[in-house]
């Protein structure tokens, strides 16, 4: 196993993937801040949530939560829905699985390959994750005043 | 010109087709394919001069999907919109015969730029 292998992403990079995201999506409106939460906290907000798994040259989880009425913003923009249109939860789930594949593709391409990106699995609820898993890297931000979360998770005892 | 778009999310097709607009390339017919395979299938029948492909998707990925376009002898156009745009991946596409890779998330200058080329 290469020393690459046992490399987490930095949270800087994770951050920066996550706003250019949240950026072209978006536009000017895309603007995220910084949130202080308390280590260990769980998500705190009614969520979505989506993971996708990287696997091969690295192994690890990616993780997106957020607010159930940002989940719901955010889908409306993506589509493009008038005022008068309603993101139904299909669509919502569509949208957040789209959001934890573009994320967790780039955070893919800063580890060491070649891996391989698994569709998204997403959830209408906060994220679990197992006693076999070990957080790495987890940044709180807010959008819009709602909070948004990305988690990467990794095997316990480090990557793989 | 008719164009093809191969994604399983309905909410990224819709933002690939609101990109070309915005990138000025919106009178083109569009046909959607939810995975690779309905596109293998879309491109016999619809016969489109362009396949802008998801790279991940269910049934058959976009890769599978321009190997066996290839193999069966079609040369239709076909460029990946992914989230996955490493060297490595780029390089794969490139061997298995794509004219480019977007990587997601893309702006409307990005899609310009690849399908000038192409269009």
């Amino acid at each position: 196993m290469s020393a690459a292998a046992h490399e987490s992403p930095a949270s800087e990079d994770v951050r920066a993937v996550t706003e250019d995201v949240w950026m072209v999506l978006l536009g000017e409106d895309g603007g995220l801040r910084p949130r202080t939460v308390p280590a260990d906290a769980p998500f705190d907000a009614a969520a979505w949530s989506a993971a996708t798994t990287i696997s091969g040259g690295w192994h690890g989880v990616v993780t997106v939560e957020l607010d159930e009425a940002l989940a719901r913003l955010l889908t409306g923009r993506m589509l493009a829905l008038t005022d008068d249109e309603t993101a139904t939860d299909s669509d919502v789930a569509d949208a957040v699985g789209e959001l934890v594949n573009m994320v967790g593709g780039n955070v893919k391409s800063l580890m060491p390959g070649p891996s391989t990106l698994s569709l998204p699995a997403v959830a209408a609820g906060r994220a679990a994750f197992g006693s076999d898993s070990a957080l790495a890297c987890r940044i709180d931000l807010a959008w819009q005043d709602g909070p948004v979360r990305v988690s990467v998770h990794v095997p316990q005892g480090g990557p793989r | 010109m008719k164009i093809l778009i191969a994604d399983d999310s309905r909410v990224m097709r819709q933002i690939v087709i609101r990109t070309l607009r915005q990138a000025g390339h919106g009178g083109h017919e569009i046909v959607e394919a939810e995975n690779g395979r309905q596109a293998l299938e879309l491109v016999r029948t619809e016969a489109p001069d362009l396949v802008l492909s998801d790279w991940n998707m269910p049934e058959m990925n976009g890769i599978d999907c321009l190997s066996a376009l290839r193999a069966s002898g079609s040369t239709v156009a076909f460029g990946f919109v992914t989230s996955e745009g490493s060297e490595e991946m780029r390089e794969r596409a490139a061997s298995a015969g794509a004219a480019f890779l977007i990587a997601k998330p893309f702006t409307p200058e990005a899609f310009d730029d690849a399908l000038r080329g192409v269009v």
